[in-house]
């Protein structure tokens, strides 16, 4: 007899499954930017950044008139960096009458979303999924740098630099972090010697056989995330001789604030390569950094927001002006917009660079900036 | 001197697992039960010391703390989730055990959030000798794992509960007939495996001070793998089998066209041994009785 | 009497069945949502899934945590093999059908050779191995190289139409169900639920332990690897990271809530499941999602310990969900009859022990003896 209660019990719920109908659109009289980032797991601190950034910068695009008379609105989804989650996050996004986007924030449920997005032809600036293969479609850009150019313009800065042997720890099981490598690597002069150290996300909080490996380096690139790289460098205060430079890429970024690490304890010398400079004095970065930890706080001031910040405006800016109504077909404003990024007047100042510009494929053209984090203490 | 340095790295990362397998062993063989939970038990004294040290700032306050509130939670678990099963099959018993794993996992998030905490526990100086540099902790680690196996082997040989446990682990129903109280030593086991995984827990966190609800989870399956490799219920085994796993990771971690296959070497030396000698180096052979 | 229990039989593939094509005429005159096909998409997966699992987990009562090791195989090689078989076949049935069989065998290879240690180990052991077997597989994938599988990158998989995948997912849920519930209702199911029983006890019966292994390990890591390779489908990059043994809990915490040794229950348990992920994921954002776990955790322990303690045993007699289902639609027919252990194959309790053997021996209707499958009687 319960064969007759799991019946009843599976039709009900495939009935219910199929009770979301399609065509909800766009009811309300906004403007709408989606994006599906990371705001749970261990890789919250990006996804919140994003949301925060983005929130800030659609307010003050609102309180100024909006885009073409219409207000902003912005629709957050969470992917906990899985993604096997982007799909639903996409289709609800749309469901809610999503006409434009962010993206992902982070890598691999980037690529996801390029992929779903091209289907549609939903056009996305995504802030920080740095992958080269995110913007291989024709609708996708990015705000931050691919990895390719980081590599490439780490390894041109450590080229300059005049050592002959540098220390490399990555991470072995991360798509940024390789991509970069891989990059760096063959970019690398080949005069000058490495000694390479890699972790998985498995053994992520144990770093000392790593340490040992590449203690004698005077240089160490770490094309990583901040929080290992933190724990690396706290491990490393006995190890590492003070004279050591540490030198990482945008995940570096937030660094200095990072929970419970104590960056004045270390004594070596932390730069990193980025288009943000979370201590700057001055410009449009310092503008938003006061704006931002008037808000939010200091907790998760990163790159990630002050790139998403800026996508936000640009956006607004590309919209401004054009034939894009709150009625308008995600797809119609995709054409517009392509046609937007392209062409050569387009030009965007913003808090990560000034006179952004697009190339063809979809990556950004901009400065990159060797930045000091912390000096070595004396 | 390459060799040696690596050597006793891999003496300190084993010194961890051994002290973690201690725990996993003496279970496995008087419950006759993988506790999956233990790795879990070790972030729970870790969160706990976490919380100790921004209280008080004692680390070894903070430690006895985390010890008292691992044994409870120990003998919680026991009492609830596994003392009612006892007698089930061990596939219902295993099951629970992962179940508690998540509970406290997920427990532990929504209290302490996501993201890693850092936790500054001891620093300590590193000794010199000659070219050779020794970090403090791992001689800490290392003295303090083979005086807590040696107290562990004292006890269990010459005490009269020591005694009654291995009766226990040997014969259950027999020590049982001989007016021994055998739900008394599985809780007393629990109680002194969760207080090694605090134990474990401090040490952790004194090399490495990064502290995540899932910290103690492969450090957990890698103390196991540790413990089968020496041998289920042998307590030297235990010490053998962590210290073996300890450098065969430090030398793998080291040779950078291997090194992201650590934990896949680890998992193959598992699986050889146990299709090779499935008691382990110094466990004993048993035949499955009717 | 008889018609009745034939009946039962098939009402599973008729519900799935119908619903099946229920849908699929709505999707061809286009009334279905897209959120409607991620859905019914991830429930066609996590079905295969957790069937093809509970006859690791529930019949042969052994625990498998390298489920989501085996689904990786299908993933990545069924998935490179539709991507190569592209330029000749496009994303027709063809492709999706080799590259399924593909995928299905080789982790079907995968799983006799992780059945041959099963022979020697039991138990927590064979879980562990099970665990380890996953880990390397992923580890070996997470670091191929980005020619071959594409390393941490991910490997890059045609994504089919949706419109009609979810169909390919519940034909291959039937399949999965033909083959697993037919061979769970005869003489080869009862060796292997004889097998769990009492491992030694079987033997002493002339029950070929080891061949029965080796089938149900096969047969599991097969059906792991089609859903695998439907999964890549589903994805434009398929990523060895999604397949750590917390995946293989999740099938796990399927199986167990739908009932250890009952398919329905874990054709259910993985609807409702997967159903309530992707609708919670939009609902509980921020450290809120953490409660899901939280109450899958707490709901895990309660049905194990609900189900095995020996010390509820009566209470459990009392109150349980089949007395509950039985009060709710009254019973026509004789209840002497219902009890028989062998028609109702999917109630046995996960451990008899010897006590409860007896005593449903002395209770038996002698008109219960009469074997269901054999036809005719």
């Amino acid at each position: 007899m319960s064969k007759k209660f799991f019946a009843i019990v599976l039709a009900a719920l495939m009935v219910l499954g199929a009770f979301s109908f399609a065509g909800c659109g766009n009811k309300s009289n906004t403007i709408k930017i989606g994006f599906s980032g990371p705001l749970t797991g261990a890789a919250a601190v990006y996804g919140e950044a994003v949301r925060n950034a983005a929130e800030m910068a659609v307010k003050e695009i609102n309180a100024d008139g909006g885009v073409n008379g219409y207000d902003l609105e912005l629709i957050a989804t969470d992917d906990a960096h899985d993604a096997k989650k982007v799909e639903a996050n996409y289709v609800n996004m749309l469901d809610k009458g999503m006409q434009v986007s962010l993206g992902c924030v982070t890598s691999n449920p980037c690529l996801e979303f390029c992929a779903l997005s091209k289907e549609d032809n939903v056009f996305f600036l995504t802030p920080s999924a740095s992958n080269d293969d995110v913007t291989k479609e024709d609708n996708a850009y990015q705000m931050c740098f691919a990895d390719a150019k980081q590599g490439v313009a780490a390894a041109n800065y450590v080229n300059g630099l005049d050592f002959d042997e540098i220390g490399i720890f990555y991470k072995s099981d991360d798509s940024y972090s390789k991509g970069i490598y891989a990059q760096f690597k063959d970019t690398l002069d080949k005069g000058i010697k490495t000694v390479e150290a890699s972790f998985t996300s498995a053994n992520e909080t144990d770093f000392n056989t790593q340490i040992n490996k590449l203690k004698d380096c005077k240089f160490i690139f770490m094309p990583i995330y901040y929080t290992p790289a933190s724990l690396f460098m706290t491990q490393a205060v006995e190890v590492v001789s003070a004279d050591t430079v540490y030198y990482g890429c945008d995940g570096f970024d937030g660094i200095e604030s990072a929970e419970g690490f104590e960056i004045d304890k270390i004594p070596q010398k932390i730069t990193m390569l980025s288009h943000f400079n979370s201590k700057a004095d001055k410009g449009m970065a310092k503008e938003f950094i006061d704006k931002y930890t008037k808000e939010y706080g200091a907790d998760t001031l990163n790159q990630f927001g002050a790139s998403a910040y800026d996508c936000v405006y640009a956006l607004a800016a590309a919209m401004e002006g054009k034939d894009i109504t709150p009625k308008t077909e995600a797809s119609e404003v995709c054409d517009i917009m392509k046609e937007v990024f392209q062409s050569k007047d387009f030009k965007f100042s913003g808090v990560t660079g000034d006179d952004i510009t697009w190339n063809k494929d979809g990556s950004v053209k901009k400065d990159a900036q060797a930045f000091v984090i912390k000096e070595a203490n004396a | 001197m390459k060799i040696l340095e690596l050597l006793i790295n891999g003496l300190s990362i084993g010194g961890t697992y051994a002290m973690i397998a201690l725990g996993y062993t003496m279970v496995y063989g008087i419950a006759k039960m993988l506790n999956f939970a233990h790795g879990d038990v070790i972030m729970v004294g870790g969160y706990t010391m976490f919380v100790m040290m921004s209280l008080m700032g004692n680390p070894i306050l903070a430690l006895l703390c985390a010890t008292v509130l691992c044994v409870v939670l120990g003998v919680t678990i026991e009492k609830l989730a596994y003392k009612p099963l006892r007698g089930a099959s061990p596939l219902a018993v295993l099951i629970t055990a992962i179940g508690v794993s998540y509970l406290l996992q997920s427990t532990a998030q929504m209290i302490f959030g996501s993201s890693p905490k850092m936790v500054n526990l001891i620093s300590m100086k590193p000794i010199n000798i000659g070219a050779l540099r020794i970090e403090g902790y791992v001689v800490v680690t290392l003295v303090a794992s083979v005086i807590i196996m040696t107290i562990l082997t004292l006890f269990i040989k010459y005490t009269r509960i020591g005694r009654a446990m291995v009766a226990v682990s040997e014969d259950k129903g027999a020590a049982q007939l001989m007016g021994i109280n055998a739900n008394a030593i599985i809780t007393l086991t629990f109680a002194i495996g969760s207080a090694l995984a605090a134990f474990a827990g401090f040490f952790m966190l004194v090399k490495s001070p990064s502290l995540s609800n899932t910290m103690g989870a492969m450090p957990g399956i890698k103390a196991f793998t540790a413990a089968v490799i020496g041998g289920i219920g042998s307590i030297p085994g235990a010490m053998l089998g962590g210290i073996l796993i300890g450098v065969v990771e430090a030398f793998s971690l080291s040779v950078e066209s291997i090194a992201p296959y650590t934990d896949a070497i680890e998992f193959l030396i598992l699986i050889i041994i146990l299709l090779v000698r499935p008691s382990g180096i110094l466990g004993k052979k048993r035949r499955e009785k009717v | 009497m008889k018609k009745n229990i034939k009946w039962n039989h098939y009402l599973n593939y008729i519900i799935i069945g119908a619903l099946t094509v229920v849908f699929s005429a709505m999707s061809l005159t286009g009334t279905l949502s897209r959120l409607s096909y991620v859905l019914l998409q991830n429930i066609s997966i996590a079905i295969i899934l957790s069937v093809s699992l509970s006859v690791v987990v529930g019949f042969l009562g052994e625990l498998s945590l390298g489920h989501a090791g085996f689904m990786c195989i299908g993933a990545y090689l069924g998935g490179k093999v539709s991507s190569l078989l592209l330029p000749a076949f496009g994303e027709s049935l063809i492709n999706v059908i080799i590259s399924m069989a593909v995928g299905g065998i080789l982790a079907a290879i995968c799983g006799v050779i992780i059945g041959l240690p099963a022979l020697r180990l039991r138990g927590d052991y064979l879980a562990i191995v099970t665990l380890a077997f996953g880990e390397i597989v992923r580890s070996i994938f997470m670091n191929s190289s980005p020619e071959s599988f594409g390393g941490s990158f991910g490997l890059q998989t045609p994504r089919y139409d949706r419109t009609y995948l979810f169909i390919v997912g519940f034909v291959v849920v039937l399949i999965c169900l033909a083959v697993i519930q037919n061979m769970m209702r005869s003489k080869h199911g009862r060796a292997i639920t004889a097998i769990r029983d009492s491992e030694i006890a079987a033997r002493a019966t002339g029950i070929n332990v080891t061949k029965y292994k080796l089938i149900v390990f096969t047969v599991s890591s097969f059906f792991a690897g089609v859903a695998g390779v439907l999964y890549s489908f589903t994805q434009s990059n398929v990523q060895s990271v999604n397949f750590s043994y917390n995946y293989s809990i999740e099938i796990l915490v399927m199986v167990v809530l739908g009932g250890m040794g009952s398919i329905n229950g874990a054709i259910i348990s993985a609807t409702l499941i997967t159903f309530l992920d992707v609708q919670l994921q939009t609902i509980l954002t921020g450290d809120l999602a953490v409660l899901q776990d939280f109450f899958y955790a707490i709901i895990l322990i309660v049905i194990v310990i609900y189900n095995n303690a020996p010390g509820l045993k009566n209470f459990r007699d009392k109150y349980n969900f089949k007395n509950f289902t039985e009060k709710l639609f009254k019973k026509k027919n004789n209840p002497a009859h219902m009890t028989d252990d062998e028609a109702k194959w999917n109630r046995v309790p996960s451990k008899i022990l010897v006590d409860e053997v007896l005593s449903t021996k002395i209770q038996r209707d002698p008109t219960a003896s009469v074997k269901p499958d054999k036809e005719g009687k």
